[in-house]
């Protein structure tokens, strides 16, 4: 019988949410519309239409070696094309961000090649070839994995994931890269906190229903229990409980 | 003879204010005689980009500016999100109560009573202050600053 990955525990909505996110069978839902040249300035890694600097010549023009790995893979366009490894960062909010560190590094992973995740507490960033990274991050920002108010993009100086929001529903930003002009909310600085010469709109944040809804974090004042996933709950406990164990007897 | 104990009490805001309300609520508890101290609390806005690639660069911020409050000028450095009060009688708290009522009416807060203004210098303050340094100012103002804190004229 064929295997049928589950992705993960759990019978509440946000354990449905992440299965979702993760399973590559389901496309992302599309949510806003931010060009690819805007994503290049928000990136702030090369100038929007500038050629793509390189790391390396070309993997045709550069001759391989003979090596059978490389008959079976086949190379990103990126690396094909030689292009530096860049990064894109995200910070998620605790209050119901649509997605969060944990689980955006699952999702990449399910879905894209090629790339190098890095997960700590408040924020995620993936590293891959620049011209990669933009797909990637079209995905990131027009999707519903991304709010304007309570995902950020954020390079350096990212504070503010486990903060109170401001009045108007504004992640903190120390920086304050993206400003909410307008009812949209529209970024000034690029994601290190240059200033940007044009803004760029990434459109009106998602109401709170929508966001309770879709969110893929648990939250026990503003959104849902882990408590009330009695599912996900056994199935940490057993992870926990069998790492604990292990060293002693590895058998349940 | 030990000094006197004065009551103080925490106001917590379910969201960052911004300057406008924050000086709202200021300028509504600046009415009320018998205040000794209040503290802005809440995350710091920087006025250049600290570090990262883009440091040094000025750093604009919707939240960070000046507000008048009691007829003085004051610099907002930092988002805020708690503020403690030092008072000289318990019986005033209905009133900072009522206050923040008025002022808060699309977010909920919190009113708490407790001690939590630092009483004893730490090596930090030690070292600004000196040995002989009035205790009023102690936690008053982040001591790596180099501004002081601000003094509104006495209302009683």
């Amino acid at each position: 019988m064929a295997y049928t990955p589950q992705y993960g525990p759990g019978t509440s909505v946000v354990s449905e949410n992440r299965r979702k996110q993760m399973n590559p069978k389901l496309a992302f839902e599309k949510m806003r519309d931010v060009n690819d040249s805007d994503i290049v300035l928000l990136l702030g890694h090369r100038a929007p239409g500038s050629a793509y600097p390189t790391a390396h010549p070309p993997l045709a023009e550069q001759g391989e070696p003979d090596c059978p790995i490389r008959k079976i893979v086949a190379p990103t366009g990126g690396a094909a094309a030689g292009d530096r490894v860049r990064y894109i960062q995200l910070v998620d909010s605790m209050q119901n961000a649509p997605c969060h560190p944990y689980q955006r590094t699952y999702v990449e992973c399910y879905r894209y090649r090629g790339i190098d995740p890095g997960t700590l507490s408040g924020r995620q960033i993936v590293e891959c070839r620049e011209r990669d990274l933009e797909k990637i991050s079209e995905d990131l920002i027009n999707t519903n994995l991304f709010d304007p108010a309570r995902t950020s993009l954020r390079g350096a100086t990212v504070h503010g994931h486990s903060l109170r929001l401001a009045e108007d529903g504004m992640m903190f930003d120390m920086l304050q890269r993206c400003v909410l002009d307008g009812g949209t909310v529209k970024y000034v600085k690029n994601q290190i906190g240059e200033p940007l010469d044009k803004k760029v709109d990434v459109g009106k944040m998602m109401d709170d229903a929508w966001l309770k809804a879709n969110t893929t974090i648990f939250h026990s004042l503003v959104g849902t229990p882990f408590r009330d996933d009695a599912e996900y709950i056994e199935y940490v406990q057993r992870i926990h409980s069998l790492r604990t164990k292990y060293g002693f007897m590895p058998v349940e | 003879m030990t000094d006197a104990v004065y009551p103080q009490c925490k106001i917590e805001t379910e969201r960052y204010l911004n300057p406008s309300t924050t000086e709202q609520i200021l300028n509504k508890i600046a009415e009320i005689p018998g205040i000794r101290r209040i503290i802005l609390n809440g995350p710091n806005i920087p006025q250049v980009v600290p570090y990262g690639p883009a440091r040094g660069v000025p750093n604009p911020h919707s939240a960070r500016g000046a507000i008048i409050v009691g007829g003085e000028e004051i610099d907002l450095r930092v988002q805020v999100g708690t503020i403690l009060l030092e008072l000289e009688d318990k019986d005033i708290l209905p009133e900072i109560r009522s206050a923040c009522e008025s002022v808060f009416t699309t977010l909920t807060f919190s009113m708490k009573e407790g001690r939590f203004m630092r009483s004893t210098p730490t090596q930090t303050d030690y070292a600004k202050y000196g040995p002989n340094a009035d205790a009023m100012l102690y936690g008053i103002v982040d001591p790596k600053n180099k501004t002081g804190p601000s003094i509104l004229q006495g209302n009683k």
